[in-house]
């Protein structure tokens, strides 16, 4: 389902991807680990095709199609999907509004026909239970004066309505305490299946205490450099980076 | 130019069928016309007009409007009312009221409103005392022009206590003659201690064809009155729109204006607040667009003579294309308006290169016991922002619509009843559709 091969960015003159091989296939979920500044967010950012990052080498195929050749809407309408590290603030733009014009916008990329009131508010309410937030949300400006835990259940909300082929949750347990987290797990949970794919970026194995990854990766100095199940997780929480980085330099 | 040289302006004068011989009203408009030709042509030197020209208002040649557009029909003026707006409405075709496209339906007691010039003719003495107090005698040129020929327009009298359920309506509609045209609506709303209004005040066109409207506003508020007034100036893109508005406010009195500018090519408003008694409150805001070659211009002088009272000046402007405004925001505070409470700030989206905006709030404080504050912003569009709605699939067109919207909305929000605020949603939605955004 995607296939990275090589990539290389800079952030300005920075070089941050220094080619770094990742391979997804569907229904997986694949932890990418690393020390601060390794690059995870790059990679995520990379993906979804913000602004400031040149690509300079590499390629991202997904489902067949040249990524990075995409607008970061055309992403979207192809089926990525990044959960924000720092969800924006849009003061003034009311988050039903904004849910509804998202949605509509990647069914019509999809030939499906735009939803209507009705459907759209049925829809909404089936998909606020997962993720056990208050209706009171929609009726706010998107991400406007939400606590940090209703920010990041708000991304997960999002995933849930837009329902991607491939999700990248960028440190999404960053800031949360433990019972956020375990409902934005239980969240995430709900929502795999074998045509979802998931990319979990983090920090720290707590994470993935809840969503239990196929794979995980550690990248460091722009590469990864170690690949293997969720046993090289609970490996890193125990010895940190230190050893794994030293073996990548001796390699 | 100098002094005296206000001849291109003179020509405004004389629309036909004004009513003469009043003494005391002739008195008047006599005082404006030596006053306007004093003041002669404004120049760049003068600090109210230093970021605005008028060489493109003196050029046109525009002469008083005649009285050939009596024979519109109810139906014509279908197109611009507002479906589910429940109104008294007066409406006026290039500065002439019109009963037979108004409907004003059944007032309560102590509650006249018609036009001017029909006030005039039957009943000069309601309006003396009156008419041109609240503009006073140090009106600026175009509003002593407007005094000078002082004609038509809509009046409102609302006795002690009484009260409007429905909105007073004010249509102002323009229909383009072969030659170009100024209308100079004068309109007198005088509300007696306690009483309570809403007044919606919309300036329209059929066509897009040049003309000027030059309008005057006296809006007298008694104790404790209360009035709540939305401006809506969406004129033809080729039109001159020009208004003066004069508020005085009583003891304990409330007024809360919002000011969407959305046409003409060229604009200007003056918004000048006086209180006559302590403890009033004066919410003034508003929200611009311009674009293509569009001129907005805001002046406002808020004066706080007394003690104890509030304003609040909150204006925000979208510009794209060549579009460009002024915001002159004054407020002074006097050496015994202790205990004032003002707050004013103005906020810029610029979406393009060739936008611009001459921002300046002043805050002038002469009494040590007071609470005020100003602001402005000048910014563009949070790349930050438009790239999380787009990766959530909305396309950067939309995007960047919806982030306007998103930061008219502060403005627009306040515009009531429902019927209103989802027209003038639409129609700020529609008109940034168009706009090139970058």
């Amino acid at each position: 389902m995607l296939s990275v091969k090589g990539l290389k960015a800079n952030v300005g003159e920075k070089e941050i991807l220094k080619g770094l091989d990742l391979d997804i296939g569907p229904g997986e979920v694949h932890a990418i680990m690393g020390p601060n500044g390794s690059g995870k967010s790059t990679f995520a950012h990379v993906l979804s095709g913000r602004e400031g990052y040149q690509v300079t080498g590499g390629s991202v195929d997904f489902d067949g199609r040249d990524l990075l050749a995409l607008e970061p809407e055309e992403r979207a309408h192809a089926g990525l999907f990044l959960a924000f590290q720092y969800p924006v603030e849009l003061p003034g733009v009311n988050n039903t509004y904004f849910l509804k014009a998202a949605l509509n916008a990647i069914r019509k990329s999809r030939g499906e026909e735009e939803l209507d009131a009705v459907s759209f508010m049925r829809l909404m309410r089936e998909k606020l239970k997962i993720l056990h937030l208050d209706d009171s949300l929609l009726k706010r400006p998107v991400n406007y004066g939400f606590s940090g835990g209703e920010k990041k259940r708000n991304e997960i909300f999002q995933m849930a309505l837009l329902e991607p082929r491939l999700a990248i949750l960028d440190e999404t347990d960053s800031g949360l305490d433990i019972d956020a987290l375990r409902i934005v797990a239980d969240g995430v949970n709900a929502l795999r299946n074998p045509e979802r794919s998931m990319i979990v970026v983090t920090h720290y194995q707590r994470l993935l205490d809840y969503i239990e990854p196929d794979q995980v990766h550690v990248l460091a100095r722009g590469r990864i450099i170690r690949s293997g199940g969720k046993d090289l997780a609970l490996e890193l929480e125990e010895r940190g980076y230190g050893w794994i980085l030293e073996e990548g330099a001796a390699a | 130019m100098s002094a005296g040289e206000v001849t291109q302006f003179e020509q405004w004068l004389g629309a036909p069928a004004t009513v003469e011989g009043i003494g005391w009203l002739d008195d008047e408009r006599r005082v404006a016309l030596d006053r306007a030709r004093a003041l002669g042509i404004p120049v760049s030197k003068q600090e109210a007009w230093r970021y605005t020209s008028v060489k493109r208002l003196a050029e046109q040649g525009f002469v008083p409007v005649d009285e050939s557009v009596t024979a519109l029909q109810p139906e014509d003026i279908e197109e611009v009312l507002i479906q589910g707006l429940d109104s008294h409405r007066v409406v006026l075709v290039n500065g002439r009221y019109l009963p037979a496209l108004s409907s004003l339906g059944d007032l309560p007691a102590g509650v006249r409103i018609g036009g001017l010039r029909q006030i005039l003719a039957s009943d000069p003495d309601a309006l003396r005392g009156h008419l041109n107090r609240v503009a006073g005698d140090r009106q600026p040129l175009f509003s002593a022009l407007n005094t000078a020929g002082l004609d038509d327009g809509l009046v409102v009298l609302m006795g002690p206590g009484s009260m409007l359920e429905r909105p007073i309506e004010l249509i102002h509609l323009s229909v383009g003659m072969d030659e170009p045209r100024v209308a100079q609506p004068r309109h007198l709303v005088v509300l007696d201690d306690g009483a309570q209004a809403r007044l919606i005040e919309r300036h329209v066109s059929l066509g897009q064809s040049i003309y000027c409207t030059n309008s005057v506003l006296e809006l007298s508020l008694g104790a404790d009155a209360v009035l709540e007034h939305q401006r809506i100036q969406d004129e033809s893109p080729n039109a001159f729109h020009i208004t003066g508005l004069y508020l005085r406010q009583g003891r304990g009195s409330s007024y809360r204006g919002v000011n969407l500018g959305l046409g003409a090519a060229w604009a200007r408003t003056d918004l000048v607040v006086r209180f006559a008694g302590e403890h009033a409150e004066c919410d003034l805001s508003g929200l611009y667009l311009a674009g293509e070659r569009q001129l907005m211009d805001y002046h406002l002088d808020v004066d706080h003579r007394l003690p104890s009272c509030t304003s609040r000046e909150t204006f925000k402007g979208i510009l794209y294309g060549k579009g460009r405004a002024v915001f002159d925001g004054r407020v002074f505070v006097a050496e015994d308006a202790q205990k004032t409470d003002a707050a004013m700030s103005n906020k810029n989206l610029l979406l393009s290169e060739g936008a611009e905006v001459d921002t300046k709030p002043q805050l002038l404080i002469n009494a040590d016991d007071v609470k005020c504050s100003h602001g402005t912003t000048v910014g563009q569009i949070e790349p930050e922002m438009l790239f999380y709605l787009r990766s959530r699939g909305i396309s950067a067109a939309v995007a960047r619509r919806m982030l306007c919207l998103g930061f008219a909305g502060e403005i627009l929000d306040r515009m009531r009843p429902d019927a209103l605020r989802e027209q003038v949603t639409d129609l700020v939605g529609r008109r940034l559709e168009r706009a090139p955004l970058d």
